[in-house]
């Protein structure tokens, strides 16, 4: 074999290799429609959140779970408010999402990826998550009973429009978050769950 | 480096090629889902196992293997699209994806393509009952769906189940239409029953018992040798067959230790006597012992055989719903304890005690490693017409120690604004049928949180309501038991020692017998 052969034969056995690895990836991609990483997802929320604030600042209370889940504790937090009560709905989501910042429990995980978001005239607000959300949630009746109102008691304190909520799986209606919670009816906020401050 | 870049041009065309062809494999190659499962050929000379596979949707069986089982190829002729196997006296021809066989010069069409697979023509399972009659002299016998086919003067044996339960344990009785050879070994806690060389073809493959002693009976014969295959309720138990009526019955005795074996007088004892493989634990059966000699009230019966012994449901029945299942594991603490397995180990505890009291029969809405959809959970519950359903669960309630909370359902939007007054009585809702129970319910769960105040070193609160959507279709009332912390962050610890199970049991089983005896007087 000349040594001009044998170059060739390398270069073509390069290019199959890594033709065929990107070729691979490709349809991987295309049929498994992986979702970005926790990074990223974080990122698109930020930008779709926070890319309509308005400059205004607003003091907004959040819910969250207590250290031993046994009710919702409230934290208050300054934060960019955006101009419609949709964005807002986002921005409150992902300071959800992005966690407390005294020792209280995490109520959704940090790859809840929400993919849409509609605020209907009779004040129920749908909010579409992806899948993601189930890859980290705790699951359980207290801590889904908690991720679940954390969001209804957080969205219905700080946005007046928000009568109920309903939380939509991937753009459909889903029987339950994570095998426990019924998800097939909409939320009102609920006050017995506590919400002191803490 | 120049003339590495010439040569790559010379070459663009017959590259840019291949990376077509390897695309158009990308886009065209599918997964295929493959299965190990064997199909058995009986014949009166023996039997052949010949592997099955899933193509597609489909399963499959290789053409030369299934044809060598039934008779004698003596040789074929492939091409790239085609084969002619020569089979005895006739030539069968298949088509690389066609549906259409020829035997000879008739023609049979398979719902199935014919597929090639690792170089095997395969066939679907179809050609066994429309193209292998037309090629062979002798009858077959082949069930669909039983993954065994019988060929010429085989007839298999066939048997009948059922149980019973003992003073002590409970016994299996296995009545066949002919007489087997049995031989038992223990393998992995369970305990498998070889019947012999007999050919058998069950009426249904497994058989699910709600007893303490023993949970399960499946058939197995993939490799040929028929056998039976029984799991025991608990580790520990003492093991006891035998054969009666000349080898056409079957006995199998399952009984705490302690207790005299055969629970009572066999014919004849040639089986052994043995303990499943791993060494017994302290989780023996958490059953009262029977007063000897007194009737059982709760014969539990296996649903494949109601001719045996009519069931006669005299008992109330409670419903016990062990929370998710297979796949569905639920939540995990740091050091793997399962919510799925510590729901069964508690419901397990619950129902022998329960069995034990004489005063409910026990209706599961899972049994073994299984998971129903909750519709299927509630639909199992409502046709029992229960006495209450107690669903099982372990979650995250973050670092504090053992934690057991009662749930009752509670309605995402306020009764006003679903006025089931005015709805007609006959006709509730599936979604609003535990509306008229809730008041029970929440006696229920004001009962099982008195004892579980009792329990030290556990902290209880009072009674909630959540939407757990599993209670929701509950005609019955209905509570949802929560044990934590089950959570990623730390050790199951107490949740998983057999004592603290036992006293959750126990308070359990007592709070059901305190409200069974009826609706608190105001």
């Amino acid at each position: 074999m000349t040594r001009r052969t044998l170059f060739v034969a390398l270069a073509v056995v390069a290019v199959l290799i890594g033709g065929f690895s990107y070729l691979r990836s490709l349809a991987w991609r295309a049929f498994h429609e992986i979702q970005g990483g926790e990074e990223s997802v974080h990122a698109r929320l930020k930008q779709e959140a926070l890319q309509p604030a308005s400059g205004v600042k607003q003091v907004i209370t959040l819910y969250f779970p207590a250290d031993d889940e046994s009710g919702l504790v409230t934290e208050t937090r300054e934060m960019p408010w955006a101009a419609t009560d949709p964005d807002r709905v986002r921005e409150i989501v992902l300071a959800l999402v992005e966690g407390p910042t005294k020792t209280h429990n995490r109520p959704l995980p940090p790859s809840a990826d929400i993919r849409a978001v509609f605020l209907t005239p009779d004040g129920t607000v749908y909010l579409d998550f992806s899948n993601e959300i189930l890859k980290g949630l705790a699951p359980g009746i207290q801590s889904e009973t908690l991720t679940v109102y954390s969001m209804v008691n957080s969205l219905a304190a700080n946005i007046p429009a928000v009568k109920q909520v309903k939380i939509l799986l991937q753009g459909q209606e889903a029987e339950t978050l994570d095998g426990h919670i019924d998800l097939t009816e909409s939320f009102e906020p609920d006050t017995s769950l506590g919400g002191k401050t803490n | 480096m120049l003339f590495l870049t010439l040569n790559l041009r010379l070459s663009t065309a017959r590259l840019a090629t291949a990376v077509a062809v390897l695309a158009l494999l990308l886009l065209v190659w599918r997964p295929r889902a493959l299965r190990s499962d064997n199909f058995v050929f009986y014949s009166p000379h023996g039997h052949d196992v010949v592997p099955a596979q899933m193509i597609g949707r489909e399963e499959y069986l290789p053409l030369i293997q299934v044809l060598n089982a039934v008779g004698s190829v003596s040789g074929w002729q492939e091409k790239q699209k085609s084969i002619v196997v020569y089979f005895g006296s006739v030539h069968v021809e298949v088509h690389r994806d066609d549906v259409k066989v020829k035997v000879d010069k008739r023609q049979v069409v398979l719902p199935a393509p014919v597929r090639v697979s690792n170089g095997q023509w395969m066939v679907p399972l179809s050609f066994l009952q429309l193209a292998l009659p037309k090629m062979v002299p002798q009858q077959l016998n082949y069930r669909v769906g039983s993954g065994r086919l019988f060929i010429g003067d085989v007839s298999p044996a066939s048997f009948t189940v059922s149980l019973k339960s003992l003073p002590g344990g409970s016994r299996l009785s296995l009545d066949f239409t002919s007489a087997v050879k049995l031989k038992t070994v223990s393998q992995n806690g369970k305990y498998v029953l070889f019947l012999g060389d007999h050919p058998v073809e069950p009426l249904e493959k497994s058989f699910h018992f709600q007893d303490p002693y023993v949970t399960d009976l499946t058939f197995d014969d993939q490799d040929g040798k028929p056998k039976l295959i029984v799991t025991p309720g608990s580790l520990g138990l003492n093991f006891y067959p035998s054969e009666a009526a000349d080898g056409k019955t079957l006995l199998v005795d399952l009984a705490k230790p302690g207790t005299a074996l055969p629970l009572q007088g066999t014919t004849s004892a040639q089986g052994s006597v043995s303990h499943p493989g791993p060494a017994p634990r302290t989780a023996a059966p958490a059953a009262a012992p029977l007063p000897a000699g007194a009737p059982s009230k709760a014969t539990n019966l296996a649903t494949a055989n109601p001719a045996t012994a009519p069931p006669e449901p005299t008992l109330p029945a409670m419903v016990l719903d062990p929370g998710h299942g297979a796949e569905d594991s639920g939540a995990r603490s740091r050091d793997g304890v399962l919510e799925k397995d510590l729901a069964a180990q508690i419901e397990d505890r619950v129902r022998a005690a329960l069995l034990a009291a004489h005063d409910y029969r026990v209706v599961l809405t899972r049994v073994g490693d299984t998971n129903p959809d909750l519709d299927a959970r509630d639909a199992i519950a409502n046709v029992t017409r229960p006495v209450a359903f107690l669903s099982l669960h372990a979650g995250n309630y973050g670092t504090s120690g053992p934690r057991v909370v009662v749930y009752t359902y509670r309605f995402p939007a306020p009764p006003a604004l679903l006025p089931v007054e005015t709805r007609s009585p006959a006709f509730v809702p599936w979604d609003e049928v535990q509306r008229s129970h809730l008041d029970r319910s929440r006696e229920l769960a004001q009962a099982l949180e008195t004892q579980f105040a009792t329990l030290p070193g556990v902290a209880t609160s009072p009674p909630q309501e959540a939407p757990v959507l599993v209670l929701r279709g509950v005609d019955a009332p209905a509570v949802a038991v929560e044990v934590g912390s089950l959570s990623p962050d730390v050790d199951a610890g107490l949740l998983s020692d057999p004592g603290f199970q036992e006293r959750l049991s126990a308070a359990i089983t007592q709070a059901i017998m305190i409200f069974g005896r009826g609706p608190a007087k105001p």
